[in-house]
């Protein structure tokens, strides 16, 4: 019907025709700018990140925590009395955890500091450096080839960061940083928009396991984690 | 709801929102810096959100008050740069020879147009979004999208009408 009315009105079917070829244009011009990659500063983990450094007081760091690492899954533990005191140092925990990974790992090049092969040369530093023991913990009966791993720099002070990779090539850091010595958290799951992560705090001292993992895994490789640096200290 | 599953939708519609502001701005670089704006802004009211329903349309409409804002300034200043045709090569586009006359003419005109006409054939021309979406994106009543889109193409297609492009907009088809 709409046909037969556009042949019969060649005004209109112009009208038509030409409406179309505006939306063809206006499409192929500006089309191309959806399929770029995204630049670093519009990447929502870091604008994340940002935001939650801007917001170090306990009781702010708090609210973004829960913004940031999902209401739903947060407040169960939140509510919980018991946990309060310790929001500021999840917070501070996660988000220099969170940092760390996504800034070396995505670096082809040279993701680690120390390698693989001085596995005990960084546990001798990273140990020195946190007064702490710690060495590398071992995934390799999960899947995760151990790559290396580096000091790293916190507000808190010095941290250690180790590195894995699966078949895949997929990355997951394992993150030290010791905290204020009466601190103590059980193990809990935290989410940013690409990567989660697991976070506990034993005997003062903070670690994490982040990566892009469901949160099942991430928690079986969190609680593997956790034995063997309880086995080691 | 789970505020994951929300940034997760927000990252979907980046490519989106930086398009729109692309074709809004005509500057690379005013365009991620309004996006940028719109998704600090989203962070901060990400607590406003009760599910993930029409995060998109959330989005636009966050930009499209930034943007006015943004006009709104501009226009108190006394001589900002104005949005014309000249950030043209900075598109991500290369058109040939032919066709490149056809988009300069066709962005002349759209310069050419009232903003709330332009944002409303950007809006469902280019970002596919439906009156309704339109609607809540510009916070007017359907019957005004309807009508600034009818008046807006018609006016554009008289702009494109002037001059000797209309034979190299009649070949492409």
């Amino acid at each position: 019907m709409v046909q037969s009315y556009l042949q019969a009105h060649p005004d209109a079917a112009r009208r038509v025709s030409d409406y179309q070829e505006q939306r063809t244009v206006l499409r192929m011009v500006f089309g191309g700018v959806a399929d770029e990659p995204i630049p670093p500063r519009l990447d929502l983990d870091l604008l994340i990140q940002q935001r939650l450094a801007q917001r170090r007081t306990p009781w702010r760091a708090a609210a973004a925590v829960l913004l940031a690492f999902g209401i739903g899954g947060a407040g169960g533990w939140f509510v919980h009395a018991g946990l309060l005191p310790q929001v500021g140092n999840l917070t501070l925990l996660t988000q220099e955890a969170v940092a760390n990974h996504v800034v070396y790992t995505a670096d082809r090049r040279r993701p680690t500091e120390l390698g693989a092969e001085q596995r005990d040369d960084l546990a001798r530093w990273v140990s020195n450096r946190l007064n702490h023991p710690v060495a590398p913990p071992d995934l390799t009966a999960d899947g995760y080839r151990y790559m290396g791993g580096r000091l790293a720099a916190t507000p808190d002070g010095p941290a250690g960061l180790f590195m894995y990779d699966d078949a895949q090539g997929q990355r997951l850091t394992v993150f030290v940083l010791p905290m204020n010595a009466a601190a103590a958290m059980p193990i809990q799951h935290v989410d940013f928009a690409k990567v989660s992560g697991c976070a506990w705090i034993d005997k003062g001292i903070g670690y994490t396991v982040v990566g892009k993992l469901p949160p099942a895994e991430l928690l079986r490789l969190a609680e593997r984690v956790r034995q063997q640096f309880i086995g080691s200290t | 709801m789970t505020v994951s599953g929300v940034l997760t939708r927000i990252e979907a519609c980046i490519p989106a929102l930086r398009r729109y502001a692309t074709a809004l701005l005509r500057n690379r670089d005013d365009a991620d810096d309004l996006v940028h704006d719109c998704l600090v802004r989203a962070l901060d009211k990400l607590h406003t959100r009760r599910d993930e329903a029409d995060i998109r349309a959330w989005l636009f409409a966050i930009m499209h008050n930034l943007f006015i804002s943004q006009l709104r300034r501009a226009k108190a200043r006394p001589a900002g740069e104005p949005l014309d045709e000249s950030h043209e090569a900075a598109l991500s586009v290369r058109p040939d020879q032919e066709s490149s006359l056809q988009f300069r003419d066709l962005l002349r005109g759209l310069n050419r147009l009232p903003v709330e006409q332009r944002t409303v054939i950007l809006l469902i021309s280019v970002e596919d979004l439906s009156y309704a979406e339109a609607a809540s994106v510009l916070g007017i009543p359907i019957g005004t999208v309807m009508s600034r889109l009818a008046r807006g193409r018609e006016r554009l297609r008289n702009l494109t009408d002037e001059g000797e492009a209309k034979p190299a907009l009649r070949r492409v088809k």
